[in-house]
């Protein structure tokens, strides 16, 4: 299967500082998660691959276009790449339907009939439909979040990059936005901080620190290098990296020695992240 | 209700067949009885009903074109250039430093009770700085979609420039009024477009490595520094001759050729302008 998109030793400094070290991966068609901790280098990875960013080495392969060798490719490849940035600044009192249009026209739907129809689509896409006329400064911030990534849906990309899409929706409205995903034919590329929209949606985890891939993997794999190490006991496991006390009265204790009385959980997600932070891996970067 | 819509009318009223007042007499009914609602809806095909519904919406949610919009297609801008160029409220923001600053100017020079030469060079050091104010903000007022439209195929150096045009539509006829229209100021009401066209361009070309309000501030201390220097050596008129002219109009045509190289520079590093 060929891949929609590729780093190839793609590195980023700002300034001397190296915000992402030299890096390979393929991104095949299904959702991908991207976790980390603050300032490990999601959002500029992410950048780099919406072309917002050049990159200070390497190449970047986005449907066949090489973005970092000439302005057309790069301009072929925005043709198929939709992007919803971490925070986005809307403009005051434009509609949502204004908004979407003006987007959309910067992503060349030049006929009026079929923008206004695409527009219409990624509204109802995001349960907004009926708010279109609505100023965005009387939309709330879940709203708000749904129409920033309303355009990124604009034009159905055959890669749609996503930072932190949940931030600020409500337990239902990120479930919906979870179908919606499940449901696109291309590559999501996610980054969030929700170990659990990984685990619920995700058919791939890329999990970076300090600029680095630490972990490659499914959700099965990122499992599986937690299991039999995360305990619920009486008391707290000597060595872990995180404890707290369930609402059980018990404490989940995850990594560290298991004191006798403690027994042996599932780990979730968010577990594996958490000891896979407190180790220091060889990256392993390279995805075939 | 002691009626109801028979078939016939309902195929007639599909068709168009019916009489006004009879197709006003249908609609009126139908808001007051359930039961024919209920029965239109088997009448009408879904797709037709679908479309319809569409067509609705969009005539609800779709903006009509505000009033710059209307203008600009009213002179020939294409739908979407103008839909990029008033995009935004954010565009209101260089229509008013342009007009504001060039009514400024007008009182600063009009009404300060300066020496004829103090005033033209006081004319010709603010008046350029109009458009270049209004283009430079026009630029920086893109600032908080730029994340956003970044990754989009259109042209970034295309968008500064529809915008920068339209700010310019603006500021060169607000300062020519003010030209015509300060006593004494006849003769300068024209000589301050050389310059402009120089500064503008200048400022195009400072945009592609500098902040937008870096560029205000470099060109604007440059352009009043040159003037103060030639106004203290009593020359200010070198800048309205003919040669001081012709010697602006080279200059843009050189910074046309900067821009030109800049862009495709940037282009070929993998930036934008």
């Amino acid at each position: 299967m060929s891949a929609i998109a590729s780093f190839d030793s793609v590195s980023k400094k700002y300034g001397r500082a190296p915000a992402l070290r030299a890096t390979s991966l393929n991104l095949h068609r299904g959702v991908v998660g991207l976790l980390g901790p603050n300032g490990a280098g999601k959002t500029t990875m992410l950048r780099l691959l919406s072309t917002a960013l050049p990159p200070s080495s390497g190449r970047i392969v986005v449907c066949g276009f090489d973005v970092t060798e000439s302005h057309a490719d790069r301009v072929e490849a925005r043709r198929r790449i939709g992007y919803c940035p971490q925070e986005v600044t809307f403009p005051r009192g434009m509609t949502a339907f204004a908004f979407l249009d003006y987007l959309a026209v910067l992503k060349e739907w030049t006929d009026k009939g079929r923008r206004h129809a695409e527009v219409e689509r990624v509204l109802d896409l995001v349960h907004l439909g009926d708010r279109g006329a609505m100023k965005i400064a009387k939309l709330s911030g879940g709203q708000r979040r749904r129409l920033a990534i309303a355009q990124a849906l604009v034009g159905s990309p055959d890669l749609l990059i996503l930072d932190e899409p949940t931030t600020g929706l409500d337990p239902e409205q990120r479930a919906s936005l979870r179908g919606l995903l499940s449901g696109l034919a291309g590559t999501v590329l996610i980054s969030t901080h929700q170990t659990e929209d990984v685990s619920a949606l995700c058919d791939r985890v890329l999990v970076i620190d300090a600029g680095a891939i630490r972990f490659d993997g499914t959700v099965t794999e990122l499992l599986a290098t937690a299991a039999g190490r995360v305990h619920l006991g009486p008391a707290a496991t000597s060595g872990a990296v995180q404890t707290w006390k369930t609402g059980t009265g018990l404490v989940r204790s995850v990594g560290g020695q298991p004191a006798p009385d403690s027994s042996v959980v599932d780990p979730s997600v968010e577990d594996a992240y958490l000891l896979l932070r407190s180790e220091r891996h060889t990256p392993q970067g390279v995805n075939p | 209700m002691t009626w109801h819509i028979d078939a016939p009318v309902w195929e007639a009223y599909a068709e168009g067949r019916l009489e006004p007042a009879a197709e006003l007499s249908v609609e009126s009914h139908l808001v007051g009885c359930p039961e024919c609602r209920s029965a239109a809806r088997s009448q009408v095909p879904a797709r037709t009903a679908d479309a319809v519904w569409s067509d609705v919406r969009l005539t609800i949610s779709a903006p009509s074109p505000s009033l710059p919009q209307r203008a600009m297609q009213r002179l020939g801008v294409a739908p979407d250039d103008a839909v990029v160029i008033s995009a935004a409220d954010a565009f209101l923001v260089p229509w008013a430093v342009a007009v504001g600053f060039a009514v400024v100017s007008a009182c600063v020079v009009g009404l300060a009770g300066l020496g004829p030469a103090s005033r033209d060079a006081a004319f010709l050091a603010l008046a350029p700085l109009v458009p270049v104010l209004a283009v430079v903000t026009s630029y920086d007022a893109l600032d908080p979609l730029r994340e956003l439209m970044a990754p989009t195929p259109y042209s970034k150096l295309r968008l500064a420039l529809l915008r920068a045009a339209a700010a310019l539509a603006v500021a060169v006829p607000a300062t020519m009024m003010i030209g015509l229209v300060v006593p004494h100021m006849d003769d300068l009401a024209l000589a301050w477009l050389a310059p402009a066209l120089g500064l503008t361009l200048a400022a195009l070309v400072l945009l592609t490595w500098l902040e937008a309000w870096v560029t205000a501030v470099l060109v604007a201390s440059a352009w009043v520094t040159v003037v103060a220097l030639l106004r203290v050596g009593d020359r200010v008129d070198a800048l309205t001759t003919p040669l001081g002219q012709v010697a602006f109009v080279v200059a843009a045509g050189g910074l046309v050729l900067a821009l030109v190289l800049r862009t495709s520079t940037l282009r070929l590093q993998g930036g934008e302008l």
